[in-house]
């Protein structure tokens, strides 16, 4: 059977994204296959304690190289990058490597063929084991370029693992914000659970990422976190929810206790397993199946 | 726009992680200086007016040229989509060209058309939005939602907001790629928000990397303290920064944040926070 793939997403950061992701994993045991696309700060491996199988160098494109000879500061380069990349200083030509998008309208500009493009090291992918099953993560280099790029390579690893091992389930941790990096865990995934917040900013970022789940026809569905902390803000994410036709699969309270088991590393299993157990009989109430 | 008699002092607020109190923060440094610009670079998710009240008026859009081909010049060479290293351009048998979303507006394809062809076009991926309120002037950028790449509308938000000549403070987006250099990259200075557990601390060293390699002077503001008897430690690169302030968890706080109301107005040690780090701020700039 083909796997099912969940990508948890939040927009805001900070919602709860890698919390439910890691009692989701706990609840599915053995049965999936677990990818961290939030390759630009990662932290999904904290509560799972991979033991690394695999690993090898993520190349996330070219940058430029300038040579010099034959390079003679002509400065034709300079108005070509739109990025920056390129100045002069004291009449030299000077190629700033991390501004570089690996574009190559210097290449196509120079009349003496000085600049070459050559693929840079934009991160690492590492194939792991965990008590949960396998899991694919990465980290990009501080500063690094193309993750949506690198997130699409995880997830063909997560998909080919889950397709030979026989797991029904591909369990994303997204990114948050609505950018490459987001588009690239979401697109093609099988449903989209949105953590919120009953917060301005939670509503408002629940309401972006809707409208990019329907630019990309991916089915959302929304868990509430800390619901109790404000009353007016629950209601209206349930108000939202109603009027978009987003499922509410389940609503979490606030609990200190959380806090403290993940301030240890700890996944919060014990108090959300019960949670987790109503997200994924509502995943598999929307995706018709029963994969479990 | 009005004269400070010296040069405008610029903060960028960072976090790594989501969710740290990045944005809370950013409120409390532009609630507590007189006639500041508050710009908000997380152009994703635009938070900062939620919490300052400021409405948002003016808007201008942020564009990037994308390539337009001129059929009767094309010769259907194909050069165009050789050139392209970003697979946004497709061209085949005896049609013209077609571009897709994967531009990045770099100009290569129209450069290198040897029939000249090619010409660009503005499209829109974003707008920077402006609104005044209690003597603070908030610069919001706000990317379209589709759009993949927010450089181009953090870039000019920044540019916008720093053009005011105020006293600046820039709410980055988090983690620690691109978006988050092109937030910080014009600051004087960098103040990091993070809190005490092994999410927070792993993000803002990656966060706390970036900045140390972009030679960007940094300090940490720890929220959220208190959860735990022993907190950790703080190592790596971040061992290295000044602290200026550790805040208290406060339920109150994140309460009041969730409807609007900015932890100043709610907890003293988030005013004095703040006034040490413009404290910090104005003395690393000089």
């Amino acid at each position: 059977m083909k796997p099912r793939e969940i990508v948890v997403m939040s927009g805001k950061g900070g919602t709860g994204k890698t919390t439910l992701a890691s009692v989701l994993a706990w609840s599915l045991s053995g049965k999936c296959v677990l990818c961290d696309a939030d390759v630009d700060v990662p932290d999904l491996w904290i509560l799972l304690n991979p033991r690394v199988r695999e690993e090898e160098d993520f190349v996330g494109g070219d940058k430029a190289e300038l040579h010099r000879p034959p390079c003679n500061d002509c400065g034709n380069c300079v108005p070509a990058c739109r990025f920056g990349a390129l100045s002069v200083e004291d009449g030299k030509v000077v190629l700033d490597r991390s501004r570089c998008e690996g574009c190559g309208a210097c290449t196509v500009v120079c009349p003496k063929g000085a600049f070459s493009l050559s693929p840079a090291v934009q991160g690492r992918i590492f194939g792991s084991e965990t008590d949960f099953g396998p899991f694919w993560h990465a980290r990009l280099v501080p500063g690094g370029e193309n993750s949506g790029r690198l997130v699409q390579v995880l997830r063909e690893r997560a998909k080919k693992t889950a397709v030979e091992q026989g797991k029904p389930w591909i369990l994303v941790d997204g990114p948050p914000g609505i950018a490459c990096p987001a588009i690239s865990a979401m697109t093609g995934c099988d449903l989209a659970l949105a953590v919120t917040e009953p917060s301005r900013s939670g509503l408002h970022d629940l309401k972006r990422l809707g409208e990019l789940a329907k630019r990309f026809r991916v089915p959302m569905a929304v868990v509430l976190n800390r619901f109790d902390l404000s009353e007016e803000g629950a209601k209206a994410i349930r108000e939202a929810c109603r009027e978009k036709g987003w499922p509410l699969l389940a609503e979490i309270p606030f609990q200190l206790e959380i806090v403290k088991d993940l301030a240890q590393a700890r996944i919060p299993a014990v108090i959300l397993h019960e949670a987790a157990e109503r997200v994924l009989e509502g995943s598999e109430a929307l995706l018709r199946v029963d994969a479990r | 726009m009005r004269s400070l008699g010296r040069k405008p002092l610029s903060i960028a607020v960072v976090s790594g992680k989501g969710g740290t109190g990045k944005t809370s923060f950013s409120a409390s440094l532009a609630l507590s200086r007189p006639s500041v610009v508050a710009v908000d670079a997380d152009v994703e998710e635009p938070n900062l007016a939620l919490l300052l009240g400021n409405p948002v008026m003016a808007t201008m859009n942020v564009t990037i040229p994308v390539p337009a081909v001129d059929a009767e010049k094309c010769t259907r060479c194909g050069t165009c989509s050789r050139t392209c290293r970003f697979g946004a351009v497709f061209s085949f048998g005896k049609g013209a060209p077609v571009f897709n979303d994967l531009c990045h507006g770099c100009g290569a394809c129209v450069l290198a058309c040897p029939e000249r062809a090619l010409y660009e076009v503005d499209r829109p991926v974003g707008f920077v939005g402006r609104g005044v309120s209690n003597e603070i002037v908030l610069v919001e950028g706000r990317l379209l939602v589709g759009m993949p790449n927010p450089v181009p509308v953090i870039e000019r938000t920044v540019e916008l907001g720093l053009s005011e000549g105020r006293d600046a403070v820039i709410d980055s987006p988090p983690g620690a790629a691109c978006p988050m250099v092109a937030a910080v990259r014009e600051a004087d200075a960098a103040i990091l928000v993070t809190e005490p557990t092994p999410f927070g601390m792993a993000d803002a060293e990656v966060a706390a990397q970036v900045l140390r390699d972009m030679g960007k002077p940094a300090a940490l503001v720890v929220n959220r303290s208190g959860i735990l008897e022993t907190e950790p430690l703080f190592e790596g690169v971040l061992g290295t920064l000044p602290e200026l302030a550790r805040l208290a968890f406060s339920r109150s706080v994140a309460e009041g944040s969730a409807r609007g109301i900015p932890p100043t107005e709610l907890d003293p040690s988030w005013r004095e926070a703040a006034k040490v780090a413009w404290q910090w701020a104005s003395e690393v700039a000089r």
